[in-house]
Order: C-alpha cells, then sequence, then structure tokens
C-alpha cells in the first residue's frame, strides 16, 4: 500500500470518527428532549391535583425512568425495521450503505436524529405534547427519502402483518387516543358513581395515593420503551461505523448514556408541556387524575404485551381527555384538544420535512463538513428556541396557575 | 389482511385489557375508598353514619386485589426488559421466553 493511499483512508478513518461522535451527542441530546417532552404524560395530572409537589414528581418520574432504562436488556435494533429500509434483518446496516466506511448512512442518521430534535423544541415550545418517537419517525422518513429515495420507505408492509409506515405509525396514532379515552371515561364514570355519599376531604386524600401508584408505573413503562429506542440507534451507528459488531448487545456505556440523559431529561421537567396537559385540557380532580394514569398504565402496558406499539404521549393525552368526559359536568377544553390533534397530523411531516432538508445541506457541503454545519445548525435553532421560551417562562412555580383560553402559551 | 384489519384486531384486544384493568381496577380502588368511608363512619360520609368495623375489612381486602394487580404490570414491566413476557394460558400468570 503506498503512503498516500495509507494517509487517505486514515483520514477516512477520522472523519468517520468524527462524524459518529457527532451522532452519538445529537442522539443522547435528542434522548434528552424525550425525557423532557414526556415527563408531563405521567406526571401532569399528579402536579395538577397536587397530589406531589412540582418538583418531587419530576424528582420520582426521573428516578423511574433511570431505574426503567437499565430494566431494558433487550436490542431495540429492529426497531426502524418496519418503516425504512436501510438494514437487514438481523438489525445490521445493509452493506451498500456502508461501503464509504459507513459515512452514508451516518449522515442518514444524523440527518434524522436533528430533524426529531428540532420538532421535540419547537412543540416544547408552544406547550405541545407531540410524540417523540412520531417526531423519529418523521425524521427517519424524510431523511431516507432524501437518502436513498422512495422506495427507501417501507409505507404499507406486504400485508402478512402489521407493518410499515401506515400499520406501525399511523394506525397506532389513530385508534390509541381513542382507545385511552374510552378507557378513562369508564373508569372515571365508575369511580364517581362507586364514591358517591363519601366526603371530598376523604375521597381526595386516599385518590391522591392512587395517583401516585398509578403514575410510577407510567414513568417505569417510559423508562424500558423510550430509553430503548436512542439505544438501538446509537448501537446502530457505531455498527456502520464498524465500531460494534455484535447486535444481539449494546455496549454499556450506550446504556449508561442514554439511561442518565433520558432521566436527566425528565428531571427537568417539560414544564410547558405538564401546564397543558394538567391545567389546560381538562381542570382535574384527584379521581380523575387517577382514572387517567391508571388507564395510561393498562393500556401502554397491554399494547406493548400484544406487540401493538403506542406512543405513550396519545395514550397519556386520550386518558387525560377521557377523564374529563367521564366526569359529569367536567370542563374539556376542546381548543386546547383541537390544537393538540393538529399537531399529532402534522409532527410526522414535519419532522420528514427537516430531516430530508437537513439531509440535502449536509450531503451539499458533504463528509464531515456537512455533519459539522448541520450539527451547528441544530445549536443554533435550540438557543434560539430557549431564547425565546425565556419571555413567558413556566416553570414549576407557575405550572399550576389558572388557565386562560385567551392566553398565548408559548409564543 | 389488510393493515387496517391487523390494527383492528389489535385494538380490540387492547381496549378489553384497558376496560378490565384501567378502569376495573381503578373502580375497586375507588370500593376500597367508599368501605373505608363506610368503616370510618362520622365526617367521612356525607350523611355522617356509624362507623363499621367490616368496612375496614373489606377495604384491606379490595387494596390488596388492586396491589396484586399493579405487581402483575411491575412484573411485567421488568420481565420484558429481560426478553420474557407473562403468559395467561393457565390463569395464573407464568413467566416464560417471549
Amino acid at each position: 500500500m503506498s503512503a498516500a493511499l495509507r494517509a487517505g483512508n486514515s483520514c477516512r478513518v477520522t472523519e468517520t470518527t468524527v462524524i459518529l461522535a457527532l451522532v452519538v451527542i445529537t442522539a443522547l441530546g435528542f434522548d434528552f428532549t424525550n425525557g423532557f417532552h414526556d415527563t408531563a404524560n405521567a406526571m401532569a395530572t399528579s402536579i395538577a391535583t397536587k397530589a406531589l409537589r412540582p418538583r418531587t414528581a419530576v424528582a420520582l418520574s426521573g428516578a423511574l425512568n433511570l431505574a426503567g432504562a437499565f430494566l431494558s436488556v433487550e436490542v431495540a435494533l429492529t426497531v426502524t425495521n418496519a418503516v425504512v429500509r436501510i438494514k437487514n434483518a438481523n438489525g445490521t446496516p445493509k452493506a451498500s450503505l456502508t461501503a464509504d466506511g459507513g459515512e452514508a448512512l451516518l449522515l442518514i442518521v444524523l440527518a434524522v436524529l436533528v430533524g426529531g430534535v428540532v420538532w421535540n423544541l419547537l412543540t416544547w415550545l408552544l406547550g405541545l405534547p407531540s410524540s417523540s418517537s412520531h417526531a423519529l419517525f418523521g425524521g427517519l422518513i424524510g431523511a431516507t427519502v432524501a437518502g436513498l429515495g422512495w422506495s427507501g420507505v417501507n409505507w404499507n408492509g406486504d400485508g402478512s402483518k402489521l407493518d410499515g409506515v401506515i400499520g406501525k405509525v399511523i394506525l397506532p396514532a389513530v385508534l390509541s387516543p381513542v382507545i385511552a379515552a374510552i378507557v378513562a371515561t369508564a373508569g372515571t364514570w365508575l369511580i364517581y358513581r362507586v364514591v358517591r355519599g363519601v366526603a371530598q376531604r376523604f375521597t381526595d386524600t386516599g385518590f391522591r395515593w392512587g395517583q401516585i401508584g398509578s403514575a410510577s408505573l407510567v414513568s417505569l413503562a417510559h423508562g424500558t420503551n423510550d430509553a430503548q429506542k436512542t439505544m438501538g440507534v446509537i448501537t446502530l451507528a457505531l455498527i456502520a461505523a464498524g465500531d460494534w459488531h455484535s447486535t444481539s448487545s449494546i455496549p454499556w456505556w450506550v446504556k449508561v448514556a442514554c439511561a442518565l440523559s433520558i432521566s436527566l431529561g425528565t428531571y427537568l421537567g417539560g414544564w410547558r408541556i405538564i401546564r397543558t396537559l394538567g391545567k389546560g385540557l381538562v381542570e382535574i380532580a384527584p379521581p380523575q387524575g387517577m382514572a387517567a394514569e391508571s388507564s395510561s398504565a393498562a393500556v401502554i402496558l397491554a399494547s406493548s404485551h400484544l406487540g401493538f406499539a403506542l406512543s405513550t404521549t396519545h395514550v397519556a393525552t386520550g386518558s387525560i381527555l377521557g377523564s374529563g368526559l367521564g366526569k359529569p359536568g367536567a370542563l374539556v377544553r376542546w381548543r386546547v384538544a383541537g390544537r393538540m390533534a393538529t399537531a399529532w397530523v402534522i409532527t410526522l411531516p414535519s419532522a420528514a420535512l427537516v430531516g430530508a432538508a437537513t439531509w440535502y445541506l449536509a450531503h451539499l457541503v458533504g463528509g464531515l463538513a456537512g455533519a459539522a454545519v448541520i450539527v451547528a445548525l441544530l445549536v443554533a435553532i435550540a438557543a434560539l428556541m430557549y431564547g425565546r421560551s425565556r419571555r413567558t417562562p413556566v416553570d414549576r412555580t407557575n405550572v399550576n396557575d389558572d388557565w386562560h383560553e385567551t392566553q398565548r402559551e408559548g409564543v | 389482511m389488510s393493515n387496517l384489519g391487523f390494527a383492528l384486531e389489535g385494538a380490540w384486544k387492547v381496549l378489553a385489557a384497558g376496560l378490565i384493568l384501567g378502569a376495573g381496577l381503578p373502580a375497586l380502588f375507588a370500593l376500597g375508598i367508599r368501605a373505608l368511608a363506610f368503616g370510618a363512619g362520622g365526617d367521612a360520609e356525607v350523611n355522617g353514619g356509624r362507623p363499621h368495623r367490616t368496612g375496614k375489612v373489606m377495604a384491606y381486602a379490595l387494596f390488596a386485589i388492586v396491589i396484586l394487580g399493579v405487581l402483575l404490570g411491575i412484573t411485567f414491566i421488568v420481565a420484558s426488559g429481560f426478553g420474557k413476557t407473562i403468559s395467561f394460558e393457565h390463569i395464573v400468570p407464568t413467566i416464560v421466553d417471549k
């Protein structure tokens, strides 16, 4: 081998390593936004009914997410297989994508993550509980179409099982809030029926305890499900770059980093989203809170038992809405519900657009410079959104203030 | 069968399990609270009835059932983390390989 060629090779290796490092850091950033975006799913109702003080609630949820993330021993490498065709059946990336030292695949993964983080931050700024999994899948679809063409995406499966974008992402998203709302409506109605004649002072204490228990289950389930997705993405990137070869295990540092990242995010608490879910959608009393969290826990666990993947966010929102429908005379703000539904519908295409645009930009600039440009752009956008959020800060001190529908949350 | 068929098939199962565990257990918990209030009497009830010992016993029995349900949920989360699942084939839940 000539000296020049060797130098060229080692240069490529270092370049890939730096892009890989950018992918890992951005993936951990996504995991972090995933954490604070979803604190509300488990804890919004407990904070709104004052079953837990805000700081205690986020600490409990963060700790349970950490425990949950360590509990997931299974590898979620095949998580993307149902949606895009970038990997073989066993979870290893396709050879054609790793031919150049893995750069082609790493750029797609990086664009996916940038798309996911941007969408998570924007919806957080607006106080809208949108699904982090949808943001990830949206980015994945967009970057794959941009990088590999329309045939790179598995749109409808082959009809032998629930598969493809429609079967694994769109249909569950339409059905899950409805299922959760029906269960929570039934639960709330039953609870109010059963405790008729018991003094409110007495029921409130009891149901606050029930609420803490059911919310804790939701947090634990969230840790096992969601941290695993990022672990799978990072491991995929490591395999693409040739730094990891096993498809049945993941490096321990990936597990530790992802677990810490999601639980830190959870502990930070996405107060804007907690406020919307806890105060904006429905005025919640402890019995409703317990019905909502029990419904969420049961629907999430039952669906993962049956292999019917649902978004925690869609389930939790449906449950809280149901707890408003089941209590006679309760206040449900349909305008807030409508805003959330709109956010859900546009999440997938928007994250796809961001993912595709990011991939084109990275591809245009090319190589390491391209990767660096899109990460720098992500940091700039994140800083801009954080700055914007400081104009109307929402934190643990004002998260439970009365909701005025005329106020413009976020922007 | 199309995707829609598979999705609806999964959806009704999730709905059934959700109604039993997600609405049934909270209703039992509510019954427990009601029994506890019946047991305490006085200002725990709107009509201010006398305390009854049976109320307390019933309440704790109901809470025990609810706690068993929650433990089942935790077992499922932990088991699926280790690549196992819970089988209800023999009525009594048992942990089996996925």
